[in-house]
């Protein structure tokens, strides 16, 4: 019993990360279609960029918030270089298009920070033990800030006029235009919330998961499993897709085999994708 | 296939008979990379320009091949040739087995999925004992055929060259074949394609399996050039490379495969050069950032690849393709006779769709019968476009029944439909663009050829029901007047035309019901009198018509039975004389009076 609320406590940790992943995909998706394959990278520099930071000497907040914003300006860059300038944007382009981008990323990172993993040091805060069950202060910092965060954005597109506009681009391209919203700034606004939710799922997680260059590939795809999960379009569904995602994987890593983690997420995209093509939380039906 | 690109195999056979001849060895060496990677990469562009799916994962195909070779031919000591027919038949089988869910989806899941694939297997090649763990297999001997042993990169490039050139036949066979075609009209308009009778799913899930085919191909090469097969031949960055040659190459074609693997292999040696020199200590790794920039440069600068620079350098248009005359080809095959005029064709019963808490179409049951053209009329937002798309098969009802020539076809594709002896038009016209006049009805034979993607392939096979297939939709052509317009790109056509043509197209199928939405609109008072002396002779000929049409005095003169929906129930279904009369009727069209009584 406290075996299985271990392996739950560290997976709930391990899904607030994918969700924070997955609410990245959900901000870009809802609003232009495309699919952005450098948002685990987005991740990765984070917690390049806040182990560098803390390095030289700065304290652990402005250190994050550095690297929080060095990655949103990264991710604005992008959208401006390699978004906006193609005319036809598809969605199969958009994966080639950041797949591209994603492994250019990857490969600066190697370049600056070399091939070693990097550890950001712990946040303040003293591990505790709740009915035998260890828990991390890390574990908890993670979950705030997903619940933080994702309920930030949550409430940005769903709650606010703003938001809301910003979602009619994907779905009437045309009408959201002919009532004056931007569809270019519509873009760069979601890029920039990819980036700083990319971002904090990095600086949270160093401490215990560690940072390199090529961590962004499976968290990026398992940030997207978890999208999936929530359908693609609803930030509710990706919080909810990565914690069930963490948590499965977790216990699997836990019940079954180590080796198998990774493998979860491909066989549950499956799983998924061919039980609720339209995610696990029902959205109305939409008109043809 | 065209008489160009014979001579295209040509010359490039006789380039790669004399490119060991005069470049040095560690040129040639470069080059049988470069002809391992096209061969893989031909089949991801073939699954890219034309099932228009990606595969992120492509290297685990590779892999597989790569790996069944290696074990079958050092453990087992299977010949090389028959290891290889398994290992070519593993890679697609697993493509099969991943294909076969995913496929159904839209777009994006297989790329995901494939990249899901390529990071389980990196990661159980190097952790399986089996597969020799991170160290991978070795002792791969080099082929050896007739006493001859290809060991010396000139010997591997021969021994490769044919095969790449017939792997670059094939495909481009299949580009020009029925499949090819069906699948270009799919990426134009998947409704509109899948109308006509063209399976979407299985033929990308074809294209899918056919792809892996040619990866596992060139990871057995692979094995054998290298020697040893590790890990790293799953690695994920394999897989960029492949993208990347693709996409350089141009995905509208198979060539692009080779002048991109060319390109990038040359690109890549270069950077192995050079990088080293620029940033000291530099990992071999850093070359992705290469490969990084220049696909993003690629996709926004030059979407069309190499192909399309070289396109636009030589900036000569494609000559028009000079139709068939009708008059010769063999005569096209029959199909079964029409159903008897009279007989029920299509029924529908309880047709009823929600969205949300909105009741579009409400408990709609009518039915038409062989040889009647029938209208459906209503006032705007009455629910009739709603009730074309789910007879139709492109919207699943929440419930009611379809049954068209005693098979049911409701909430199934379209295609389904259409096997069923039945298609549509398009209210917003659905013109497969990439295509000319007489391709946009070519496709409209899909159902009534059979060449597969074999056959096609193998484009010999398959001339004789290609010419009939012109032919036919050339005869298709002349009966709604546009014969002349055969050669012309169906975008180039003012709109009046183009609904013609998908008149043609849909009549290109020999249906026994033809669906019509607002086949009127748009068209001059001489264009609406010329179609409606068409579809009397369809009538004529015991075809059935459904039509949904907002001019309703030319329905009323039209139509044998009138269908009138309001707010999306059926409120009339009789003779266009009573239906005219029906107080019912003429109440929903209080306030459209004058397009009753005109």
């Amino acid at each position: 019993m406290a075996d299985l609320l271990q392996f739950v406590v560290a997976g709930l940790a391990q899904g607030g990360a994918y969700a924070l992943i997955a609410i990245g995909f959900v901000s870009i998706f809802a609003v232009s279609g495309v699919i952005n394959l450098a948002q685990g990278e987005f991740a990765a520099l984070a917690g390049l960029c806040a182990i560098s930071a803390a390095g030289a000497g700065l304290p652990l907040l402005p250190a994050l918030l550095v690297a929080v914003a060095v990655v949103a300006a990264v991710a604005i860059a992008i959208e401006r270089l390699a978004i906006r300038p193609v005319r036809r944007m598809t969605t199969l382009t958009s994966i080639i298009l950041t797949l591209g981008v994603s492994t250019a990323l990857k490969a600066v990172m190697l370049l600056i920070w070399g091939p070693q993993g990097h550890t950001l040091r712990a946040f303040p805060g003293s591990d505790l033990t709740v009915a035998g069950v260890s828990i991390r202060a890390q574990e908890l910092w993670i979950l705030a800030a997903c619940a933080l965060v994702g309920g930030a954005v949550w409430w940005f597109y769903e709650r606010t006029l703003h938001g809301k506009a910003l979602r009619a681009c994907s779905e009437q391209p045309v009408a959201a235009r002919l009532i004056g919203i931007s569809l270019t700034k519509a873009s760069l606004v979601s890029f920039g919330i990819a980036g700083v939710t990319g971002a904090v799922a990095g600086v949270v997680t160093s401490p215990i998961y560690s940072s390199s260059w090529e961590i962004g590939l499976t968290l990026g795809l398992k940030g997207f499993v978890a999208a999936t999960l929530g359908g693609l379009l609803s930030v509710r569904g990706a919080i909810l897709g990565g914690i069930l995602l963490g948590v499965l994987e977790n216990l699997v890593a836990g019940y079954v085999a180590t080796g198998l983690r990774d493998a979860v997420a491909f066989v549950v995209l499956i799983a998924i994708l061919l039980a609720r093509p339209g995610g696990l939380v029902k959205h109305t039906e939409a008109r043809v | 296939m065209k008489r160009s690109d014979f001579v295209a195999i040509a010359a490039l056979a006789a380039v790669f008979a004399v490119f060991p001849l005069v470049v040095p060895t560690a040129l040639v060496n470069i080059g049988v990379y470069a002809l391992i990677y096209a061969l893989t990469a031909i089949g991801l562009t073939l699954l890219m320009g034309l099932a228009g799916q990606v595969s992120l994962g492509h290297a685990a195909f590779f892999a597989i091949g790569a790996y069944t070779q290696a074990i079958l031919v050092t453990r087992y000591g299977v010949p090389l040739p028959a290891a290889a027919i398994a290992a070519v038949g593993l890679a697609m089988l697993a493509a099969l087995l991943i294909g076969l869910p995913l496929l159904r989806l839209r777009g994006h899941f297989l790329a995901l999925a494939t990249l899901g694939l390529g990071i389980v297997l990196a990661v159980s090649v190097n952790e399986m004992e089996f597969t020799g763990a991170t160290t991978g297999i070795f002792g791969i001997p080099k082929p050896e055929f007739g006493g001859r042993l290809y060991d010396s990169p000139e010997e591997y490039f021969w021994l490769m060259a044919p095969i790449v050139l017939v792997g670059l036949l094939l495909a481009r066979g299949i580009v020009e074949s029925r499949i090819g075609r069906a699948l270009s009209a799919v990426n134009d308009s998947e409704v509109a394609a899948e109308s006509l009778g063209v399976d979407t799913f299985r033929l990308r899930l074809q294209v899918f399996v056919l792809s892996a085919g040619y990866a596992g191909l060139g990871g057995v090469f692979y094995a054998h050039w290298l020697g040893v097969v590790s890990p790293s031949a799953a690695h994920f960055s394999m897989s960029v490379e492949f993208l990347l040659i693709s996409v350089l190459g141009g995905l509208g074609t198979v060539w692009g495969a080779l002048t991109g693997a060319f390109a990038v292999e040359f690109l890549d040696e270069a950077m192995r050069e050079f990088i080293p020199v620029l940033v000291p200590g530099a990992a071999g790794e850093v070359q992705l950032v290469g490969f990084g920039i220049v696909l993003v440069l690629i996709v926004v600068l030059l979407p069309g690849g190499l192909h399309q620079a070289t396109r636009r350098l030589f900036a000569r248009r494609r000559p028009a393709a000079v139709p068939v005359s009708s008059g010769d080809g063999e005569p096209e095959p029959r199909r079964a006779a029409r159903p008897e005029r009279g007989s029920p064709l299509l029924e529908v019963r309880g047709l009823t769709k929600r969205f949300g808490g909105v009741v579009a179409v409400d408990d709609v049951s009518l039915d038409v019968r062989a040889g009647e053209i029938v209208a459906l009329i209503g006032p705007n937002g009455a629910g009739k476009t709603t009730c074309f798309n789910m007879i139709s098969g492109v919207l699943e009802p929440t419930s009611g029944e379809v049954t068209v020539n005693g098979v049911r076809t409701d909430g199934r594709k379209p295609h389904v439909f259409a096997r069923a002896g039945a298609t549509r038009t398009f209210q917003n016209l659905q013109v497969f663009r990439s295509s000319t006049v007489l391709g946009n009805v070519k496709v409209g034979r899909h159902l009534r050829s059979r060449a597969g993607l074999l056959r096609g392939a193998l484009t010999l096979p398959a001339r004789a029901e290609e010419r009939m297939i012109t032919a036919a939709a050339v005869r298709c052509l002349d009966a709604v007047g546009l014969a002349e317009h055969a050669g012309q790109m169906a975008v180039d056509l003012p709109f009046g035309l183009q609904r013609r043509m998908e008149i043609a197209r849909a009549l290109a199928l020999e249906p026994d019901l033809l669906l019509l939405d607002e086949p009127m609109a748009g068209l001059s008072g001489a264009e609406r009198r010329e179609l409606a002396a068409l579809l009397r002779r369809l009538r004529e000929d015991g075809m059935a018509i459904v039509l949904v049409e907002h001019d309703v005095a030319a329905v009323l003169s039209l139509a044998d039975r009138v269908a009138v929906l309001d707010d999306g129930k059926l409120i009339a279904f009789g003779p266009p004389d009573e239906v005219r009369q029906d107080p019912a009727v003429i109440a929903a069209y209080l306030g459209e009076d004058a397009d009753v009584r005109d």
